[in-house]
């Protein structure tokens, strides 16, 4: 495990098992890997493969059985959950598949809300700067259900990014949205991401965006493995799977 | 940040309706419990000045020798008003003849409450009148009129003085509700008492002290003047001690004021945490999302308490506002009829309303505000992760802890709290019990072809947990509205009863055996039906098992409490009568009625209860009467409970008859004639000049119009509680409907037909209403029995037609508001329902 500063995330041998009614269960096998910072990466794999877990692991939202992750050298696995909240307010953002915005809250103040959390200065001016990146400041009174599926990844992006994070993930983004919007979402994200500099880990099963990142892990039954990419952004010549 | 935060969250989810139903929840708490104390209070303190007027004042000090002047100056001194009296017996002459006669001596104040009332003819209708007798003069009953043949204008003797009559008495306020004991009052001036010489050492006349002023200044001098009294001499009454028929039902209707308040309280407690728990599920969300996004555990709470906060005060404000126009709304609206005053302003029910809003709001959302906290962050990626909370041992502590708290602040009466509340506890545990076998049954029922039943039934099961809080939400509703419907309708009924149409409103006494049939003959051509006549012969004791009974006044008789009571009932005469049947409201408590009498046997005598246990007579003893010349012994063969309070003849002996052959009787009966045909009462008794008639009119109608204010004080009040109810049953159902939402979408979206699932939403609705009203009906019966023979003091009694009525207007109630909700939710298209999801 590599805890250099370069390093944004490092796991060493994480597990997770939980207990169901059948008795214990291993939902991920020990699992090691590590991403510089500014990297993007995104893991693949089928539903039900163990995709979402990692994702809650790595960022903060649950807790190891075993081994540990350390996130921009901060030591995850030995937090409780107030200071994880407090690591994730700090240097993570997120998005959703199902945008999890407020539905209460208007399109303006959901971006506001991290900032808000977070304390920083005039939360209202940067939200209104970031709605106006993603091109809905003319919607920035709007609650969710007045918004389209891509409006609301939108807003939902503006969010992520109103902290400056050191690190995104995002669970399937595209998820919930057809092909336009997709790709609008797509391009919005990486053009943020690139223009930030921030690490940007995401889940997806859009073989398409996962080959926009420049490293790919594929998840299958619990079990992590590199699969060395043709995507413009890899270095290897053939695609070809490496266990880590 | 976390104020703006929380406030922004409020102003926004109030605008967007999401806090509907906890504010409503709060609104109706505060409304119903402001409406229904304020106006109770409104109401207790009309029917207290009311039967205030019983007792011609607020306080009334008596003793059997003057009462120290002392007393009177503090009184002054106090700034209350007084008045004074004494009452005793004497003979009053006139033409020759005498009578007994209460002799009422007055000063110029009396009465502090309530009015006399005079005519200028005998058995005339009374016209109230603020002035006492000038002296000299005298006002007398026309009872008296009658008996020694008098005018308006004659001049009576009492003791050493001569009055002239001036006017017919026909009512002062504290003349009792004794029929039978009372003679006719003679109205003086207290200045002219002296002069009769009938009041000296030894005489037995009451002297009382009339006040009236702030209930906090009577107390305040009551306790001043209870260790100067001497409690073989002395008393004190208030409206509070009043034990007669009036003072117990007004008693009885603030105890139904208070108890439907009570259940106000919990109607309100079972609305705010349906709608809390609704609240806190609709916030997992958000929580979720504010924790991943950095948001504290402590940062959560504040923002979520400080939007309770909000709505609590908000809830409160509109709360208190409807409730004060509610209350106001129905008090003008009974004004004509009860006196209550819109003037007077209460801080109590405020108070208790406020109390009740943040506690209701507080207690009962923290169990969900907890589970809300609870909420994991994790939750943003996996939608079925809930709050991590598995007991609701906390939830129960806090919901039980606080009705229980609320109802015993509010009734500072253990007993009704504790009854009300450990009803509800029984209704709880056997819902749980029932959800279960809900449950099994469903597992059974909910097999086989998916139809309308097969989804309501199979929802059910899923539902089980949900449900049964639904289940129990809707019975104990259900069951609080059948305990105020049903104490209602008894007491009402037992009211009238009392006084059913055609209580008879004059007495006759003295009738002899020959005057019967001419007077049931004159009185049926004149339409005038007569009541059963009772013989009576008058008796006076010589003996108790053979023992002599002293009927000297003695020394050692003043001394001795039980002694003297003996003493005062041996040495008056007694009235006694005889029957076969055991009169109407008589219950024997030992001992066994007559059966037909056997040669040679002793004759067999029925006591009263409580007149047996003052005179210290026990079943089997043997009483010496001395009748005329003649003596009778009885064995004593039963002990009878009197209902006193019947407006009939009742009698504290009754002999078996053959006893009484032999000896000729007078008469005593009844009838009724409606107040319009006062005037023809000197016509019909005309023929009968020695016969003695009691007019007990005035009466019975002040009885009446007080049965009648606090009926409909009390159907007022039900109608309150009902309006309470209905609302939270409406509350429940939406939010159950809410929570149905996400199923109904997917059904539709699946292309179920809409008739399907509106018919399987209504099943499902009716089935939960028809168990619950069974088990409301269940507790009902048990509340009702402990209700009504702990507090009310009333027979408790079955109620077998709301087993019926119960599940019939619970499943039809509960069904029809489900189909409302339903319709509602399915007129949207499945995309909206989708999107309302989320």
């Amino acid at each position: 495990m590599n805890t250099a500063p370069e390093y944004m995330i490092s796991t060493d041998s994480i597990t997770k098992k939980v207990t169901t009614s059948e008795g214990p269960l291993q939902i991920l096998q020990p699992i090691s890997f590590d991403v510089k910072a500014g990297e993007t990466i995104a893991i693949v794999g089928a539903s039900g493969s163990g995709k979402s877990t990692l994702l809650g692991l790595l960022a903060g939202l649950d807790e190891v059985s075993s081994g540990k992750i350390h996130l921009d050298g901060a030591a995850l696995h030995t937090m409780d959950e107030e200071q994880r909240a407090r690591l994730r307010g700090e240097k993570v953002g997120f998005i959703f598949q199902s945008f999890m915005l407020v539905q209460s809250l208007t399109a303006l103040e959901n971006v506001m809300l991290p900032a808000e959390i977070a304390g920083l200065y005039n939360p209202e001016a940067l939200a209104n700067e970031l709605l106006e990146k993603v091109g809905l400041s003319h919607r920035a009174s709007h609650f969710p259900n007045q918004l389209s599926g891509g409006e609301q990844q939108r807003v939902a992006i503006a969010r992520a990014f109103i902290t400056q994070p050191k690190i995104l993930f995002a669970d399937e983004p595209t998820g919930n949205l057809d092909a336009a919007n997709g790709e609008k979402v797509e391009k919005l994200l990486f053009e943020l991401n690139e223009s930030a500099h921030t690490t940007l880990v995401l889940v997806t099963h859009d073989t398409e965006l996962a080959d926009k990142c420049e490293r790919q892990l594929l998840m299958h039954a619990g079990e992590l493995t590199e699969k060395q990419s043709d995507s413009p952004q890899a270095k290897g010549d053939e695609p070809q799977l490496k266990a880590i | 940040m976390w104020f703006n935060l929380a406030w922004r969250l409020f102003r926004h989810e109030m605008r967007r309706g999401e806090l509907t139903i906890i504010l409503a929840a709060i609104v109706l708490s505060v409304a119903a419990v402001l409406s229904l104390s304020l106006f109770s209070e409104r109401l207790q303190s009309a029917l207290t000045e009311r039967t205030s007027q019983f007792m011609a004042s607020d306080r009334l000090i008596g003793g059997r020798n003057p009462l120290p002047e002392e007393w009177l100056l503090k009184a002054q001194e106090a700034g209350f008003n007084t008045a004074q009296s004494t009452y005793m017996r004497s003979m009053v002459f006139a033409n020759d003849t005498m009578m007994l006669a209460d002799i009422r001596a007055v000063n110029e104040n009396y009465p502090l409450k309530g009015d006399i009332k005079v005519t200028d003819t005998p058995f005339g209708i009374g016209v109230a009148i603020d002035a006492i007798p000038m002296p000299g003069e005298t006002w007398v009953e026309s009872q008296m009129f009658q008996t020694l043949g008098l005018s308006v204008g004659d001049t009576i003797e009492v003791g050493d003085k001569p009055f002239v009559i001036t006017r017919v008495l026909s009512e002062v306020p504290d003349a009792g509700f004794s029929i039978f004991n009372s003679n006719p009052k003679v109205l003086i001036r207290k200045d002219d008492l002296p002069g009769t010489g009938i009041v000296g050492p030894g005489s037995r006349a009451g002297h009382y002290l009339f006040l009236t002023g702030e209930h906090a200044d009577l107390e305040e001098y009551t306790d001043w003047l209870r260790p100067q009294m001497d409690s073989d001499v002395h008393f004190i009454m208030s409206v509070e001690d009043d034990d007669s028929w009036v003072g117990n039902s007004v008693r009885r209707a603030e105890q139904y004021f208070l108890l439907a308040s009570l259940l106000a309280i919990v109607l309100a407690s079972v609305a705010i945490a349906v709608a809390a728990q609704r609240y806190s599920q609709r916030h997992y969300d958000p929580v979720a999302i504010m924790k991943t996004l950095g948001a504290s555990r402590k940062m959560v709470q504040r923002v979520f308490l400080l939007q309770i906060i909000f709505i609590t005060i908000l809830g409160i404000a509109i709360g208190g506002a409807l409730g004060y126009g509610i209350q106001a709304a129905v008090a003008s609206a009974i004004q004509e009829r009860v006196a209550v005053s819109l003037q007077s302003w209460y801080w109590g029910p405020v108070l208790i309303a406020v109390f009740t809003g943040v506690i209701c709001a507080i207690l009962f959302s923290l169990y969900p505000l907890l589970k809300l906290f609870s909420v994991p962050p994790l939750r943003v990626l996996r939608k079925d992760l809930g709050a991590k909370m598995s007991s609701r041992i906390i939830q129960f502590l806090a919901a039980g802890g606080a009705i229980f708290l609320l109802m015993w602040t509010y009734s500072k009466n253990l007993k009704i709290s504790a009854i009300l509340f450990s009803s509800g506890i029984v209704l709880v545990l056997a819902l749980l019990a029932v959800t279960y076998g809900l449950i099994w049954l469903g597992r059974r029922l909910g097999k086989g072809r998916m139809g309308a039943w097969q989804l309501a039934w199979a929802r059910i099961q899923r539902r089980s947990m949900d449900n049964s809080v639904q289940l129990i939400s809707f019975a104990v509703t259900i069951m609080l509205l059948l305990v105020v419907l049903v104490m209602r309708n008894d007491m009402i009924q037992q009211w009238r009863d009392q006084l059913p149409q055609g209580t008879p409103n004059y007495f006759m006494a003295n009738i002899t055996e020959t005057q019967k049939p001419q007077m049931e003959q004159h009185f049926a051509e004149s339409g005038v039906q007569v009541e059963e006549f009772y013989p009576v012969v008058r008796a006076r004791f010589v003996a108790v098992n053979g023992e002599r009974v002293n009927t000297e006044i003695t020394k050692e008789d003043e001394e001795n409490e039980v002694q003297s009571n003996r003493r005062d009932a041996f040495g008056r005469e007694a009235n006694l009568t005889w029957s076969y049947r055991l009169q109407r409201e008589n219950k024997i408590v030992a001992g066994q009625w007559f059966s037909d009498y056997q040669e040679g046997e002793p004759y067999g005598m029925s006591v009263e209860s409580k007149t047996a246990e003052r005179l210290a007579l026990k079943l089997g003893d043997v009483v010496t009467f001395n009748i005329g010349s003649e003596v009778v012994d009885v064995t004593i063969t039963s002990l009878r409970e009197v209902n006193w309070q019947t407006m009939q003849p009742n009698f504290f002996f009754v002999l078996q008859p053959e006893v009484m052959q032999g000896f000729l009787p007078t008469y005593i009966t009844s009838f009724n004639l409606d107040t319009e045909r006062k005037d023809e009462i000197a016509r019909l008794m005309a023929p009968f000049s020695t016969v003695t008639l009691f007019d007990v009119d005035a009466r019975i109608n002040q009885l009446r119009e007080i049965v009648d204010q606090v009926s409909m004080a009390v159907e007022f009040i039900l109608v309150l509680v009902l309006i309470a109810g209905a609302l939270v049953l409406i509350a429940q159902v939406q939010a159950s409907m809410d929570e149905r939402q996400q199923e109904l979408a997917i059904l539709r979206t699946l292309g179920a037909k809409g008739w399907l699932i509106r018919a399987s939403v209504v099943f499902e609705f009716v089935i939960i209403g028809v168990v619950a009203g069974i088990m409301a009906a269940l507790a009902n019966e048990l509340t009702l029995y402990l209700l009504q023979s702990q507090v009310f003091q009333m027979p408790g009694s079955l109620h077998f037609e709301y087993w019926v009525i119960a599940p019939v207007v619970g499943a039809a109630v509960v069904g029809i508001l489900g189909a409302i909700s339903c319709w509602r939710l399915l007129s949207l298209n499945t995309s909206q329902l989708l999107r309302n999801m989320v």
